[in-house]
């Protein structure tokens, strides 16, 4: 028993030379409080207790082994279970169309305007016999340069486009994710089933006039 | 003639069976770990392959051999060819004084055996240590071949490392030899017959119970040593990922590097059956005897013997998996200060107290 005590505080010894921390605070804290003498040296004999038996580390391994125990894992297998999306959930972009098969875009370009990272190219051509209505002939949307801030869709003013909230667009070749007007539509019918009817007044440039003077400037009451 | 060639027929089938139980250990400790990393993580581990990801290996290694195999321009071919295998078949042959259990001996065609250490030399654990020494060069060769910054700080970081933390190794175990009084490893277990006192960790002697003998200090600086010599977190400075990409081995891919991975697993291995024959009294069960032997099935005793053995290097191999799922990477003062100012004075007041209580109160 003599010879474990005796190994014990020789090799306490050679921690605290190697260490060579507790000795020098021990120092300090005598020359500046000697109220807390005893208290310091209690808590350095404490520290000292806890450096020599790894008292940190075994801290942490309990941690470790407490998440080993209480198994709950945060992981989701993605490819076999997704993630419930919130409602106003920002996927992928469509042109949509009305209960009749008509197209809703009017081709006025506000969404090109409105787009920040210029996605979207329209080209605007006149409905052939009714020189007062115009329809996008071509539509490109580059989905590579997307940031899916939805401002062209707040910006259409006969609501055409649509976010749907399909975001699962990982393909092999970047040039599939130029889109053009038919991929465009086929989205939009595939994501809203349920269309828009198209009132029998409107004339599509009405709705355009319509935002125009809701955002006019309001004289002060 | 015949006698001759049998023999080595003998000899390289029970080599054979040894590196079979050596690779599924590999191959089952980089699923385990994995797994055991990902719980401790709430993550799940691998879970694609087969059930519960239990092929996981066996998807790895096929990718593996079938990986291009590139040499970085400007490479030293035939060093960087050299390293993966030097450090695969050392940290492999080390296994050959590892007694797996109870020193039986076996007759086969009229040649006996000793069918649970495949080589009983008298100095096994002097083997063992110049041996993995020799791990070491594998590593710096790889990391000097590679041409390339990282690889060469990994390998001389390596080298430093290896160094410093080799010789606690060796000064830790010397407690034990001046206990056991010999260098081979089946008789260092021997010594250790009796139960859960006799111990090296305990130390307690033949005829008594008093952990008087007791190892514990240089089994702490043993474990400790061995986690910093196999490169393991949080000694793993030398395959420092935040740091230097993958260390000594960045450049290798394809079945060079899967021999640099499996040389880890592999030496890990090593080190815990070490571990496990120096203190924890390798295949001997805790209490004395077996309880085949109790029951009357002496003939089974070896089976109990090999289940604790393997008790015990799975305990310290799942110790390494758990130390890595918990601890950050030590700074590389840290590193220096506590393995020569630390763990080195430890490993010899070890042997100058042990050394007194052995003259003073020998062993049987």
């Amino acid at each position: 028993m003599t010879r474990f005590i005796w190994f014990v505080s020789f090799i306490s010894f050679l921690w605290l030379k190697g260490t060579g921390i507790e000795t020098n605070q021990t120092n300090q804290i005598n020359q500046t409080n000697k109220i807390d003498q005893t208290d310091q040296i209690n808590m350095t004999f404490k520290t000292w207790i806890k450096t020599i038996t790894f008292y940190e580390i075994l801290v942490g391994m309990k941690v470790t082994m407490s998440h080993l125990l209480h198994y709950r894992p945060i992981t989701l297998q993605y490819p076999h279970e997704k993630r419930t999306l919130p409602d106003n959930y920002r996927g992928m972009l469509a042109l949509l169309r009305y209960d009749d098969g008509t197209e809703k875009c009017v081709g006025c370009d506000l969404c090109e305007a409105a787009c920040p990272s210029r996605v979207i190219r329209v080209v605007s051509a006149e409905v052939p016999g009714e020189p007062t209505k115009r329809y996008a002939k071509e539509y490109y949307m580059d989905m590579t340069r997307c940031l899916f801030c939805g401002m062209c869709v707040d910006a259409c003013p006969v609501d055409a486009l649509g976010m749907t909230r399909e975001y699962e667009w990982a393909v092999y070749d970047k040039r599939q994710l130029g889109l053009n007007k038919e991929q465009l539509l086929a989205i939009g019918d595939r994501s809203f089933p349920v269309r828009e009817k198209q009132l029998e007044l409107q004339h599509p440039n009405v709705a355009f006039f319509n935002v125009a003077f809701k955002h006019l400037p309001q004289k002060p009451s | 003639m015949t006698e001759l060639s049998l023999r080595l027929a003998v000899s390289l089938a029970q080599i054979l069976a040894e590196m079979g139980i050596v690779i599924v250990t590999i191959a089952t400790m980089t699923y385990f770990e994995r797994k055991v990393l990902g719980w401790m993580q709430d993550r799940m581990g691998p879970m694609e392959v087969g059930p519960y990801g239990i092929l996981q290996p066996v998807a790895d290694g096929i990718k593996l051999f079938f990986k291009e195999d590139i040499v970085p321009a400007g490479a030293n071919k035939a060093m960087f060819a050299l390293a993966p295998m030097l450090t695969m078949v050392v940290s492999m042959i080390g296994f050959a004084v590892i007694p797996f259990g109870s020193n039986m001996t076996m007759d086969i065609f009229g040649i006996t055996i000793k069918p649970f250490v495949v080589a009983d030399i008298n100095i096994g654990i002097l083997y063992i240590l110049a041996i993995a020494s020799i791990g070491a060069y594998g590593i710096i060769l790889g990391g000097w071949a590679s041409n390339s910054k990282y690889s060469l700080l990994g390998g001389l970081r390596a080298a430093a490392q290896v160094i410093s933390y080799e010789l606690n190794v060796g000064l830790a175990i010397v407690g034990v030899l001046l206990l056991a009084g010999s260098l081979s490893l089946v008789e260092i277990t021997e010594a250790q017959a009796g139960g859960f006192w006799h111990w090296f960790i305990w130390g307690a002697r033949p005829d008594g119970f008093f952990p008087i003998h007791t190892q514990i200090f240089a089994f702490v600086v043993f474990i400790i040593s061995a986690v910093a010599e196999t490169n393991r977190i949080p000694f793993d400075l030398p395959e420092a990922e935040s740091e230097l990409v993958a260390g000594f081995f960045t450049e290798y891919s394809g079945m060079r590097f899967a021999f640099f991975v499996s040389a880890e697993y592999a030496s890990m291995t090593l080190v815990s059956c070490v571990a496990a024959s120096l203190f924890l009294g390798g295949w001997n069960a805790p209490y004395p005897g077996t309880i085949f032997e109790y029951v009357g099935l002496e003939q089974l005793a070896w089976v109990e013997h090999i289940a604790w053995f393997a008790c015990k290097v799975y305990f310290f191999l799942f110790l390494f998996v758990w130390i890595r799922a918990t601890l950050p990477r030590l700074r590389y003062d840290q590193l220096m200060r506590f393995g020569w100012k630390v763990m080195l004075p430890i490993a010899l007041a070890n042997i100058v107290v042990t050394a007194i209580t052995v003259y003073f109160f020998p062993r049987g």
